[in-house]
């Protein structure tokens, strides 16, 4: 009982411990933070990653596989299958604002892409955005010029008419060019247009976006013997923008109606035509898409899904004739390189602030062998009045333990505060000091991602726990190997 | 001494020998002593800075081993006793006092008191005896005229009162025998009287108390005078 009383007695009338306190709050909230924002990082990347190849990929190369449908349709028959989608593959060339570059082309069926990756979600622009931008861009509306004022209430009537996710979803552009038939929609990666600038908010803006312009498309058709064959080349709208949340398939990447890209690759159905004599053969050539996405049910794990998936190609090929080898890829295979970069960083960076820890632990030590040292007399009192070695090495072992519940408890709650607040924090940083420590234009995500993890943050706040006990191990010891009679012999 | 009989002593030390090492040469502190404690008694142990009358006394409270001999209490050697029964006897059978009061500073006079009440029991064992334990500690506090001073720090308290607080911590569990090293060493002589007068009253209440000092006129408070010299006792007066 007395340890008890001691142990409170010392916490509330010394100063020292609650500076060891204070370093294991600090130790404690400074690793649950950098877990949190890296934790958050990776979940965002993988979340991405995911959204962008569904679970689960079968691919062969660009020239692509016959009897997708039918492989689509089985797949969808499998249990552990919640949507499957085919995709055109293609890389070719865009011109826009009279500037030429390469670009990854990706025919899609929007529905049932949607179905598996979430496509809808990834359109830029939406109603919403589009007034907000107007509203941010235009003087309020009473100051409005006459002009600006019917472009206003032209934009909102248009805007209330259509979604324009949905136009994206059909790929319909909003406006096509006067006098000419009307052109194919196009979406674009939002990093694609070089005008798009994210703002410091993380935000892109309608002033500048290639939204409704036309543009150029280029493809190299192959042959089934992966020549390539003239260009197909064709004039499309903007009809909408995506961010996945990958700064290098938003930089790269572009999403058009399945069967136009189909048609330009000459990877649709056609009549078979005989090698030597060009003649027609009365076969038909069926259809071809380079990749199939898919989704998983919501109970069955990743690993499930692909065995599943494996065994079904295995025999679709094994079936038919003229199949080329296909390959079957989880999403994170496929993003192997760029998770596993991050991954690794958040280890490091996590071994190296629990490196920093120790400084705690060792400070813990520090300060506990002085008052050790501090309290020589006062143990050998306690010896003379009964108490027993072990009882003296509990006073100090229990004070280690107070300050390491103390000191993670804390810890725990200002990181849990920091984590949730730190977007307002990093705002009040940028606003006062003009101190950007996450700048969206350079780590792509618009918000510093945080996510509290309650499995690490519960390991964390013990090991702290743990650290302090060890600290004040060695005190606790020598505590317990005071000589009472040397120590009550002087004042 | 030794006309007493068995039942009526408390603790017999025979041939108590005590060597330190130091700078390279045996100091030896005690050499060979033979003492004994009767129930009731009060004996003033009177020696010069240095003869070892401080160790003796340590000794006799379990508090330090000596190198040859025994300390024997209730038929029990002490010092054959495993380190937790060593403890209890500190705890139950003796209570220290020192010359410079030694009270923890961080609790104030009650708690200072109840700490070696607290110190012999569980978390459970306390919480049953706890109420009685705090009356008592409050009751001789109460009887050294400390009444006023229960919630007061060590820090606040004069010389005098430090040393009845230490008083009471010695008593709170009814020990057999109190052990007082020089209790009026660090005092002036009229508070040292006004302590001494205080370790009367409880002696004449039954209390037996071994107190050593260098000064013959503290001495002479006690029923019994012994005097140590070169680590053995020389004498009686």
């Amino acid at each position: 009982m007395y340890k008890l009383l001691l142990i409170f007695k010392y916490l509330r009338r010394k100063l020292a411990p609650l500076f060891a306190a204070l370093a294991v709050t600090l130790c404690t909230a400074m690793v649950i933070i950098v877990i949190s924002v890296m934790g958050g990082f990776l979940q965002l990347m993988r979340e991405s990653a995911q959204r962008l190849t569904g679970q689960v990929t079968i691919g062969s190369d660009l020239s692509g596989f016959p009897h997708h449908q039918e492989l689509v349709d089985e797949l969808d028959q499998l249990p552990e299958v919640a949507a499957a989608t085919a995709m055109v593959r293609a890389y070719g060339l865009i011109n826009m604002f009279n500037r030429v570059h390469t670009i990854e082309v990706v025919g899609v069926d929007p529905k049932s892409f949607d179905d598996v990756t979430n496509y809808r979600d990834t359109l830029y622009w939406t109603n919403q955005h589009l007034l907000d931008d107007l509203e941010r861009t235009l003087p309020p509306i009473d100051k409005m010029t006459q002009r600006q004022r019917a472009m206003y209430e032209s934009s909102m009537q248009q805007y209330q008419r259509v979604d324009l996710r949905d136009l994206g979803m059909s790929f319909t552009p909003l406006h096509q060019p006067l006098n000419q038939p009307p052109l194919p929609g196009i979406v674009l990666g939002i990093e694609v247009s070089p005008y798009n600038r994210r703002d410091e908010q993380g935000k892109y803006h309608l002033s500048v976006s290639p939204l409704n312009t036309e543009l150029t498309l280029t493809v190299l058709p192959l042959t089934l013997r992966g020549t390539v064959m003239e260009p197909a080349v064709r004039r499309m709208v903007v009809a909408n923008e995506f961010k996945s949340g990958l700064y290098e398939i938003d930089a790269n990447r572009v999403y058009v109606p399945f069967d136009l890209l189909q048609q330009m690759l000459r990877m649709d159905a056609a009549e078979e035509a005989d090698p030597d004599t060009g003649q027609p053969t009365g076969r038909t050539l069926p259809s071809r898409a380079s990749e199939i996405m898919l989704r998983g049910q919501d109970m069955v794990s990743l690993d499930q899904l692909n065995r599943a998936v494996t065994a079904k190609v295995e025999q679709f090929v094994g079936a038919r004739s003229g199949m080329p080898p296909l390959w079957v890829q989880t999403w994170q295979q496929r993003h192997a390189t760029l998770l596993g970069a991050v991954e690794k960083e958040k280890m490091l960076l996590t071994f190296l602030f629990a490196i920093i820890s120790v400084v705690a632990v060792a400070m813990i030590g520090v300060i506990f062998y002085m008052i050790v040292l501090e309290k020589t007399r006062d143990i050998g009192v306690l010896r003379a009045i009964g108490a027993s070695r072990g009882g003296i090495m509990s006073i100090f072992l229990g004070y280690g333990l107070v300050i390491g519940c103390l000191g993670a408890g804390l810890g725990t709650a200002l990181a849990a505060a920091i984590v949730y607040h730190i977007n307002e924090i990093q705002d009040f940083l940028t606003v006062y000091f003009n101190f950007t420590m996450w700048d969206p234009s350079v780590y792509y995500f618009d918000k510093v991602p945080s996510r509290l993890d309650p499995l690490e943050t519960t390991l964390i706040a013990v090991m702290a726990v743990l650290s302090s006990l060890a600290g004040s191990l060695i005190p606790a010891y020598t505590a317990g190997r005071v000589d009472p009679v040397e120590s009550i012999r002087y004042e | 001494m030794s006309n007493a009989t068995d039942q009526h002593v408390l603790l017999n030390a025979t041939g108590l020998t005590k060597t330190y090492r130091m700078g390279g040469e045996d100091l030896h502190v005690l050499q060979g002593l033979d003492i004994q404690i009767r129930r009731g008694q009060w004996l003033a142990i009177l020696g010069s800075s240095g003869s070892g009358k401080s160790t003796l006394l340590h000794v006799l409270g379990g508090l330090d081993r000596p190198t040859q001999g025994e300390v024997v209490f209730d038929n029990q050697a002490i010092f054959s006793l495993s380190g937790a029964r060593l403890d209890r006897y500190r705890n139950r059978h003796v209570g220290f006092v020192f010359q410079f009061y030694h009270l923890l500073p961080e609790l104030n006079v009650v708690e200072n008191v109840l700490i070696a009440a607290m110190a012999g029991q569980s978390i459970v064992g306390w919480s049953r005896t706890r109420v009685e334990a705090r009356s008592r500690a409050e009751q001789l506090l109460n009887r050294l005229g400390l009444s006023h001073r229960l919630h007061h720090r060590p820090a606040k308290l004069s010389g005098g009162e430090r040393q009845r607080v230490a008083i009471a911590r010695a008593l709170i569990n009814e020990p057999d025998v109190l052990l007082a090293d020089e209790p009026t060493g660090n005092l002036d002589a009229t508070t040292g009287d006004q302590i001494l007068e205080v370790l009367g009253e409880f002696h004449r209440a039954g209390q037996a108390i071994v107190m050593v000092t260098h000064d013959q006129r503290i001495a002479q408070f006690a029923d019994q005078t012994v005097v140590l010299e070169s680590g053995r006792l020389v004498g009686a007066k």
